[in-house]
């Protein structure tokens, strides 16, 4: 891909025809820059998961149709937001194949948000494990 | 209350460390039943507690009175990622990692702790792993305190009820994700009042006659117990921060095509 500009209209267009309404989506998190009624599917390869507060981030190289090799950045919660959704700083390892439910930025770059308050945004593994955001210690009460 | 890291981590030490059982026992696992929210006592507020979602989101709301010119032009500058106001981007002060501060600090999604001690009580925020010191003791407020993040707090016993009032604010915080401007002038009461076991009445009024025509009464609230958590290691690390803003937070806001 010759430059960044390019690469992102064209993988604005490869998300859109990606894209699917979640009418039922409800939108808490309330980052402008993400769509949160949408729901993207990429699939692609770990490069790096970065276990920071308060966002943690997943790296992966998605290929696209052409073959292309995109580098996406995906927001996620703290550490522990995800620590009560199951998840350790080792869920995440790179060289993992996953496939990832996510609200993509509204601006087409390859940047993404997927967390607790976004109704089915998730990461599922090559082997069928699948990571959300669902608080598994008590609820509120 | 000059510093509140240096009162403050004592008291946690403290609490961690003074029984040889406590040092001795390994960290309980994540979902161990170890907050006493068993009581019912009217007066026991300890344990681990986050508000539900309600009127006004992570903040006090949208509704609040008319802004002064002063507060008006505060919040023309306050560029939120929430509310009406939203947009990419923006300049909310804790991108930068500064201190929530209070009273946002108990709207955001994180859970807090309550921990009681003798003359004093502790909000111990999962929010930027935050103490906030409520003096029980029966002082009263400095009519002129030097300005603090949390501001300065002291509380008693009205019945059932734990009412707090706190001044000495700086005006570097918002009141909430939506942008909300508050001055050093801002006095806050709050009361708590426990309901049943599981569950606390929040209510806060915000008094700062520089920012808001008049007393802003937030819309009332309720604090959920939440056993089996535990409070985590939540710093706000400015170097982590930046470089997430780097990766993530400026290309997800720039314009489309834009470098």
């Amino acid at each position: 891909m010759k430059n960044t500009s390019d690469r992102r209209i064209v993988f604005g267009t490869l998300a859109a025809a990606l894209l699917f309404l979640s009418a039922s989506a409800a939108a808490h998190h309330g980052n402008s820059a993400y769509d949160e009624q949408a729901r993207v599917t990429i699939k692609g390869v770990v490069t790096e998961f970065v276990w920071t507060n308060p966002h943690s981030q997943i790296y992966l190289d998605v290929k696209d149709k052409n073959g292309t090799v995109v580098h996406w950045g995906v927001e996620t919660n703290s550490p522990a937001i995800l620590t009560r959704a199951g998840w350790t700083s080792r869920s995440v390892k790179p060289g993992d194949e996953v496939t990832i439910i996510l609200c993509p930025a509204k601006n087409g770059a390859p940047i993404a948000y997927i967390g607790s308050g976004d109704p089915g945004t998730k990461v599922i593994f090559s082997n069928g494990r699948e990571l959300d955001f669902k608080d598994r210690t008590a609820p509120a009460q | 209350m000059k510093s509140l890291i240096a009162h403050s981590i004592p008291i946690l030490l403290t609490l961690t460390f003074a029984s040889p059982a406590t040092a001795q026992t390994p960290p309980p696992k994540q979902g161990a039943q170890t907050t006493s929210t068993a009581s019912t006592d009217s007066h026991d507020l300890s344990g681990v507690w986050q508000l539900a979602s309600g009127g006004g989101g992570q903040g006090p709301g949208d509704n609040f009175p008319p802004l002064t010119a002063w507060g008006q032009a505060k919040y023309d500058a306050n560029k939120p990622g929430y509310g009406p106001k939203a947009a990419p981007g923006g300049n909310d002060p804790i991108l930068k990692c500064d201190p929530i501060g209070f009273p946002r600090v108990v709207f955001t999604i994180w859970p807090f702790e309550i921990i009681q001690i003798p003359g004093r009580i502790l909000m111990f925020f999962e929010g930027q792993h935050a103490v906030r010191e409520i003096w029980m003791d029966g002082r009263k407020l400095q009519d002129d305190p030097d300005p603090a993040w949390y501001g300065h707090s002291v509380g008693r016993w009205e019945g059932d009820t734990l009412v707090v009032e706190s001044n000495g604010f700086n005006e570097k915080t918002w009141l909430g994700a939506q942008g909300q401007p508050h001055s050093d002038q801002m006095k806050t009461i709050e009361r708590y009042r426990r309901i049943d076991k599981n569950t606390i009445d929040f209510n806060l009024v915000i008094d700062d006659p520089k920012t808001y025509t008049k007393i802003w009464n937030a819309e009332p609230r309720q604090a959920k117990s939440r056993p089996g958590v535990e409070i985590q290691e939540s710093f706000c690390v400015a170097s982590e921060e930046e470089e997430f803003n780097r990766r993530i937070r400026e290309p997800a806001a720039r314009p489309l095509g834009k470098d």
